[in-house]
């Protein structure tokens, strides 16, 4: 069950991306308006800290295909990044995600999006991890299977599990898993080799998805898009993904899972329950929005 | 129309175009040339450089500027302080008509008014203007700014004899050509050096532009007010407004960045539209009379022609939504209001990203942030109270094991309760055993953890050890009913997880079965995986309570009475129970003894190692986000989870990690700090030995407490230590206020704020805890 409730962030102009605090209380909106500001020498397209099991540290990404690694030597002293790292990715990188492991057999791990809109050019999701060994920044993986403008990724949180799970927000919405491969030549190179499956596709938004986020255990992901829908998807027991909730505030019908069916690809193909067993959602009320409202 | 563009031999600073936007006269340190404006290229006309006897000074261009109102005329800004004026319909020397030395330093800009012929203005560092008619040999108006230099001089196309001059002061004069010794207005527009100003093409408005990052538009149609701002990210150099749209406007930086933007005035914070051509900064931009198509120089030796098709369009690649979840399940979502009101309902066609909105739609960018608050609480409860209720060590592995259990049931976590049931049965002490490679006896030489059972039991001990635990396994379960159900409950969803289904159908069931068991079957079938001379115990333990009952209340005397083998009898502490069992059927109940007879079958070892399958419950509960489970089971474990030898130390130290993270997002700091604690990973328990410094100072004299305590060195004295409301000497937790550095006792200063708002010892500060 949600209550919806409208909050006026009282942002001049859009608002790109929303954050919740570590403990669930503030959130943070960064809007083109400025107030959440990145001076950089090109345009940064994505800002991202790290796990804080690595420090101070943060990851750009810009249009340029450059993602480059600062970090904060001092933790008094916020006002000096230094440049770590600078790692050439394809043009155009438009997102990137940590990947939050706290295991320490898993190395730094970052992902990153790109979103030319030409199919030719290949895959679009890149992994790139941190040797130990070289001090340096690698490509291990490019995700051939998708081929169209990548908007958002995010890792899931990884509190427990033994694999890393990657949502993107493409023209639908991905989840893959990707599962480190120990065989003898990623040990002897040092290089983690993945073993990458695609665990769900979800088409619910036909349209463009704009951002992919989990929540805190890692087991809920919601998506948006432009259908104007925040669309929540759910791994029952048997490890497959179901669409549980789709959340529409603007006063229209707001589908909840029963009577809603989603046209999933679960790539797992084992008999599912009814979703109604995994979770329930039922709108509480629909708010009316003060949508012709221009900022000026 | 095309993008295309030439290169130069040298950083180009300035260009302007003739009257009909058919050539362009571009200037720099060594570069003078006039190229005409083809389909797809330029074509140099003329180059004023070419010739070695004009290789003069004077040409190291600043501005070039071209006469609007005669095609032949050009005029230059140089570096040395002189103005030029060309005329290109003569060659050689006589091209160049006039050159006006008049300023002591570098000319900044030059304009040509308007309307009138031959009438120029200049701009320079040396902080006049100097208004020329070309046909003369000196200026006929000097305006002295009386502020530092000027940056530009530009003629109003609205008021005739008008022009604006901007300065490096961030001033912005107005001025009358024919009033040269008073300005008619002078404001102050920017907090930094005024580097260009232009005039709208229609409003009464100007443009300055600014190194504090701003470009202003002011209204001077009465007093000059400011009308919009744009913040950019370097110092612009150049504006120039678009024509025919009344909101746009060109800007290029000075320094930083290469792009060329073009502006909505009422969307100030990101560019309408982007031109990336060129490599290093842009230096001049010029429209050509058309809105689609303009002209621009730069310092990476280059002249453009852009075309507004090329256009990159920074608005529509910027993530127009948002979503976040945060540890209540709460949703955040931000989005893009539809100015136009027609939502494009989603059909299956629609898959281009729909945000790329109409021009006139663009300033009308805005969004809107919705909360979607979880009205289900449940999971965020559970995680809750199970944090808070668990017990995770002080007590006995058992009792420890029950507890969480019923906690677990009592929350609605039912499977979670089975895991620990499970778990339970077995790891508990009685049949809990490291090594396997014992002999049958010696496993009843019980491996006791925390658990004082008296060591000598005589007969009439009616509990003796395994009859107490199994007595104490029932009572604490004492719904064995109730257990019953709950596997059963919850069997089915185990059935799709394979290591649950070897419990269930992979391994092979015992070869002798209990007539009257009354344990369920599904713990039955859990049983007999389980080592068979332990099960047994239990089983024989639990049937002997059921049917012995009526026994003791009956023949019991009787029975120790006749019973007559003493402890020593047996090769350990053997079972009294057990014991008892033997004898009865022998006296009273012959229809037992088949199961009796399979009582010595136990003896023969079966080596089943549960912790395979163990490892696999909580690897299975960790993947699906409940690291609360597998983390509590593996502190709860203790020493056994040594048994656990597939579990590697770095996914416990995972999974450890990401519960004490969890922790701390629900702000159960306590619950982390002892998870924390109970570790049994140097990595994990190191975490909170750091920072555990404190240093308090005398709340008298501020001298550094040495000593342990609150004892000041210097005043002799604890008292500034002494809890201000029972005025006694805090032992264990002080809470004091950060501001009034006053506090007291933990609880009695939490008494305290809940009532009142101020200080309790009067100082009169509004003490804050939080």
């Amino acid at each position: 069950m949600f209550e919806v409730q409208e909050i006026n962030a009282e942002h001049k102009d859009l608002i790109h991306d929303v954050a919740y605090d570590f403990y669930g209380q503030r959130m943070a909106t960064c809007s083109s308006d400025q107030y959440v500001k990145v001076c950089l020498m090109t345009s940064v397209t994505d800002v991202k800290f790290g796990p804080k099991t690595q420090g101070l540290i943060l990851a750009t990404c810009s249009a340029d295909g450059i993602i480059r690694i600062y970090e904060a030597p001092d933790v008094m002293n916020l006002s000096q990044w230094t440049l770590q790292h600078e790692v050439q990715c394809k043009p155009s990188c438009s997102c990137l995600s940590w990947n939050p492991s706290f295991s320490k057999i898993h190395p730094p791990m970052l992902a990153v999006g790109c979103d030319d809109t030409s199919a030719a050019t290949g895959g679009k999701v890149f992994i790139y991890e941190f040797s130990e060994n070289s001090r340096r920044w690698t490509k291990i993986e490019t995700i051939s299977s998708i081929t169209e403008p990548v908007h958002d990724l995010a890792f899931s949180p990884n509190l427990g599990r033994s694999y890393h799970v990657l949502a993107i927000a493409t023209k639908d919405v991905r989840i893959l898993n990707l599962t480190p491969v120990n065989d003898n030549n990623s040990i002897q190179s040092g290089i983690t080799k993945l073993d990458v499956q695609t665990a769900a596709q979800f088409e619910d938004h036909l349209s463009t998805v704009w951002r992919v986020c989990w929540n805190i255990t890692g087991t809920i992901l919601a998506s948006s898009g432009d259908d104007g829908y925040v669309r929540m998807f759910k791994m029952n027991y048997i490890n497959s993904w179901k669409s549980v909730a789709a959340l529409k505030g603007d006063g229209s019908k707001l589908l909840s899972n029963e009577n809603y069916q989603s046209s999933v690809g679960s790539s797992a193909g084992l008999p599912t329950p009814p979703i109604s067993q995994t979770a329930r959602y039922i709108k509480l009320g629909a708010i009316s929005q003060p949508r012709e409202v221009p900022w000026h | 129309m095309a993008t295309f563009n030439v290169s130069q031999d040298g950083p180009v600073n300035a260009l302007a175009l003739n009257r009909d936007n058919t050539q362009i006269a571009i200037g720099g340190r060594n570069v003078f040339k006039v190229y005409s404006i083809e389909e797809e290229s330029f074509k140099e006309i003329c180059n004023l450089r070419a010739s070695k006897s004009n290789l003069n000074l004077s040409f190291s261009c600043n501005d070039v500027a071209w006469s609007s109102t005669d095609d032949h005329y050009l005029a230059t800004a140089a570096t040395n302080g002189h103005v030029c004026v060309w005329n290109l319909t003569k060659m050689g020397k006589a091209m160049q008509e006039q050159d006006y030395q008049e300023h002591k330093r570098t000319v900044n800009k030059v304009n040509f008014h308007a309307s009138e012929p031959n009438k120029l203005i200049s701009g320079s560092q040396d902080g006049t203007m100097r208004y020329f008619d070309i046909r003369c040999k000196n200026a006929v108006a000097i305006f002295y700014s009386n502020t530092e230099s000027v940056r530009d001089v530009q003629f109003s196309p609205h008021i005739p004899h008008t022009f604006a001059a901007v300065s490096e002061n961030g001033s912005v004069q107005i001025w009358d050509v024919r009033k040269s010794d008073k300005c008619q207005q002078q404001f102050t527009a920017h907090s930094g050096p005024v580097f260009a100003c232009d005039w709208h093409p229609e409003s009464p408005w100007l443009a300055t532009a600014s190194r504090d990052k701003t470009i202003k538009v002011w209204d001077l149609s009465n007093k000059p007010t400011l009308e919009y701002t744009i913040h950019t990210i370097a110092s612009i150099g150049h504006v120039k407004w678009r024509p025919q749209r009344k909101y746009h406007i060109a800007s290029c930086a000075l320094v930083v960045d290469c792009s060329i933007n073009i502006w909505d005035v009422r969307r100030p914070y990101i560019p309408f539209a982007q031109f990336n051509e060129h490599k290093d900064v842009a230096s001049g931009v010029v429209w050509r009379g058309d809105p689609q198509v303009f002209l621009s120089s730069g310092r990476d030796c280059t002249l453009y022609q852009h075309s507004f098709s090329d256009a990159s369009r920074p608005a529509n690649k910027a993530n127009p939504q948002g979503v976040s979840i945060n540890n209540k399940g709460d949703v955040i979502y931000t989005y893009r209001i539809s100015t136009n009101n027609t939502f494009t309902k989603p059909t299956g066609l629609i898959r281009k990203s729909s945000n790329t909105v109409s021009n006139d739609q663009f300033h009308q960018a805005t969004s809107a942030m919705l909360l979607f608050q979880t009205m289900l609480y449940q999971d965020t409860n559970c995680f809750y109270a199970l944090a808070t209720n668990y017990m995770l060590s002080g007590r006995s592995f058992s009792e420890m094991c029950e507890h969480n259990a019923a906690v677990a049931k009592d929350f609605g976590k039912s499977n979670v309760c089975v895991i620990w049931r499970i778990i339970k049965t077995m790891y508990s002490e009685e049949f809990y055993e490291p090594t396997i490679n014992h002999s049958y006896g010696e496993k009843y030489c019980f491996k006791m953890q925390g658990m004082n059972f008296p060591n000598d039991y005589s007969n009439d001990d009616q509990r003796s050890k395994v009859g107490d635990n199994c007595v104490q396994k029932l009572n604490a379960g004492d719904d064995s009913g109730n257990l019953d159900t709950d596997i059963i409950d919850h069997v089915p969803s185990f059935c799709n997880f394979s290591a649950y289904n070897n419990f269930k159908f992979g391994l092979p069931k015992g070869d002798f079965s209990f007539g009257e068991n009354e344990l369920d079957i599904e713990l039955d079938a859990l049983s007999i995986d389980f080592r068979n001379s332990l099960q047994n115990s239990q089983h024989l333990g639990q049937q002997q309570q059921d049917w012995t009952l009526p026994n003791e209340a009956f023949n019991l005397r009787h029975e120790i009475l006749d019973r007559s083998p003493p402890p020593e009898n047996f090769s350990s502490h053997y079972s009294p129970d057990i014991n008892d069992e033997c004898q009865q059927p022998l006296s009273q109940f012959e229809d037992q003894v088949p199961n009796l007879v399979s009582i010595s079958k136990p003896l023969e070892k079966v080596h089943w190692d549960p912790s395979n399958i163990v490892v696999d419950a909580l690897k299975y509960h960790a993947t699906m986000g409940d690291i609360q489970t597998a983390a509590c089971v593996l502190t709860v474990l203790g020493e056994r989870r040594k048994s656990l030898k597939t579990l590697d130390e770095s996914t416990q130290e995972h999974w450890l990690l990401g519960y004490i993270e969890l922790l701390n997002r629900y702000k159960l700091w306590n619950i982390a700090t002892e998870i924390i604690k109970l570790s049994w990973l140097p990595s994990v328990s190191q975490l909170n030995q750091q920072s555990t410094r404190i240093n308090t100072n005398c709340s008298q004299c501020a001298k550094p407490l040495q000593r342990i305590g609150w004892l000041c060195d210097r005043c002799h004295s604890s008292e500034y230590a002494l809890c201000s409301i029972c005025h006694q000497v805090v032992k264990g937790l002080y809470a004091w206020c950060q501001g009034c550095s006053h506090g007291g006792h933990l609880e009695h200063m939490q008494d305290w704020i809940n009532k009142h708002k101020v200080c309790p010892t009067g100082c009169g500060h509004a003490c804050e805890y939080r």
